[in-house]
């Protein structure tokens, strides 16, 4: 996908004048949330065969936050969501996307919820389902929405309570997820300006669908005759075959990306990939050729946060001045479908962004 | 030992870094404490860089580098 149309009539907006530069979504509100409860790997290795260690070489992750009894997806969205908005200075969006893989409910989608609970009934509201690569997924539909007319300013949430569909007894899988919701606005733009969502790069693989999955659930099982058993309800990872396809796809994705834009490597400031583990990042990274200072990750202290990952991850560099105004950010992702995707964007100047971990129980240093 | 059992070493001692003294070709690769994934990024480096293929289940930890060199070199004369 292209920010600019290859064609006039595919597009629903009347062609901007050939002297102005395409209209573009542009970024203008962004903020992160965690849940209170903070689950270290201390925590963990007491109920698990695990510890710090171990946890910590293989995935790089120290601690992560998990929602309270009761609390839902949508409860994540709305903190994160109005953080967003107040970021952006805005009281008011066409449409609420919500990319999440643990929906409040089955029935209906998450999004319509959530932007009643935000007084914005009235606006257009759906959730992506794209797992991990859901914020990309999302990105691309919100800018879709913005560069056909149809909106002219959309909040994207990406949002996860992976606590909720995680076996708390399954080591593998127990030590690397956590519960979050990050969240950005993007408005009408134009493409040259600081902030603008470029080009993107989306993909998909259905061969590889049982490789992460909730088995039962759905209308697979729920029309199967016979039982189902506990281990069904949980999510399952095969892990060796998902870390290939994981370094594979994204390594390939960011390069698409690049090559659609015309831009180079060493012209990326910042590489901010959906933080999934540690070794996975740095060994993208490391097969792009990009330097270890340029890759942003903040998976230490929040694990695999899903579709929360990379708006957290821009969150937390965000109040970190880590990234400044006019800097080139490529966004990758990898998650279960397979689905993947990358973007390419200039960071805006953002006018207020809270750090995301200030909120719910525990200090950033 | 052949040239294969070098560039193996090679790239067991970029992603891991085992003592040199435990490389030997009857070592396994749970006896140098490398875990499942850094087989696969082991896996992606011999493909990368012998251009063949290696499935996730060829590589295990009770593989000697011997057995591994063994492994690449018949797909390399295929």
């Amino acid at each position: 996908m292209s920010s600019t149309p290859t064609h006039p009539t595919l597009s629903a907006a009347p062609p901007p004048p050939p002297a102005s530069p395409a209209r573009a979504a542009v970024l203008c509100g962004l903020a992160g949330w965690l849940p209170p409860i903070l689950v270290t790997n201390e925590d963990l290795s007491r109920r698990l065969d695990t510890s710090d260690t171990w946890i910590r070489t293989r995935t790089g992750i120290g601690r992560r936050h998990f929602a309270e009894p009761g609390q839902a997806t949508s409860d994540l969205a709305v903190e994160a969501g109005r953080r967003a908005l107040r970021s952006a200075g805005v009281g008011e969006v066409d449409a609420v996307v919500v990319a999440t893989t643990t929906p409040d409910r089955l029935c209906p989608a998450t999004a319509p919820l959530v932007a009643g609970r935000l007084g914005l009934t009235g606006a257009a509201a759906f959730d992506i389902s794209a797992v991990c690569t859901g914020f990309v997924y999302g990105l691309a539909s919100a800018a879709g929405l913005i560069t056909a007319g149809v909106a002219e300013r959309v909040l994207l949430i990406g949002a996860d309570t992976y606590s909720t569909i995680v076996d708390p007894r399954d080591r593998t899988n127990a030590i690397i997820f956590g519960d979050g919701a990050g969240a950005v606005v993007l408005r009408a733009g134009r493409a040259d300006e600081q902030g603008a969502v470029g080009h993107f790069d989306l993909g998909s693989d259905g061969a590889g669908e049982e490789l992460i999955m909730v088995a039962a659930g759905g209308s697979r099982q729920r029309s199967t005759p016979g039982p189902v058993s506990p281990q069904e309800r949980y999510f399952s990872m095969c892990g060796k075959q998902v870390y290939r396809h994981a370094v594979t796809r994204m390594t390939a994705s960011a390069r698409a990306t690049l090559t659609l834009a015309d831009r180079k490597v060493d012209e990326i400031d910042h590489f901010v990939p959906h933080q999934a583990n540690l070794r996975i990042l740095r060994t993208v990274a490391d097969e792009l050729g990009l330097p270890p200072e340029r890759l942003v990750t903040n998976v230490e202290s929040v694990g695999n946060t899903g579709a929360a990952s990379i708006p957290l991850a821009l969150a937390d560099a965000a109040t970190r001045t880590t990234l400044q105004p006019g800097e080139r950010v490529l966004i990758t992702a990898f998650g279960g479908g397979l689905t993947w995707g990358s973007c390419l964007l200039t960071w805006p100047a953002l006018s207020r962004t809270d750090h995301p971990y200030t909120i719910g129980g525990t200090q950033q240093s | 030992m052949t040239s294969t059992y070098d560039q193996l070493v090679e790239i067991v001692t970029k992603l891991h870094n085992p003592p040199a003294d435990l490389i030997r070709p009857d070592v396994t690769f749970a006896q140098l404490d490398v875990d499942s994934l850094t087989l696969v990024e082991i896996s992606l480096r011999i493909e990368g860089d012998l251009g063949i293929r290696i499935e996730d289940n060829e590589l295990e930890e009770d593989l000697t580098l011997a057995a591994t060199t063994q492994l690449i070199d018949a797909k390399l004369a295929q």
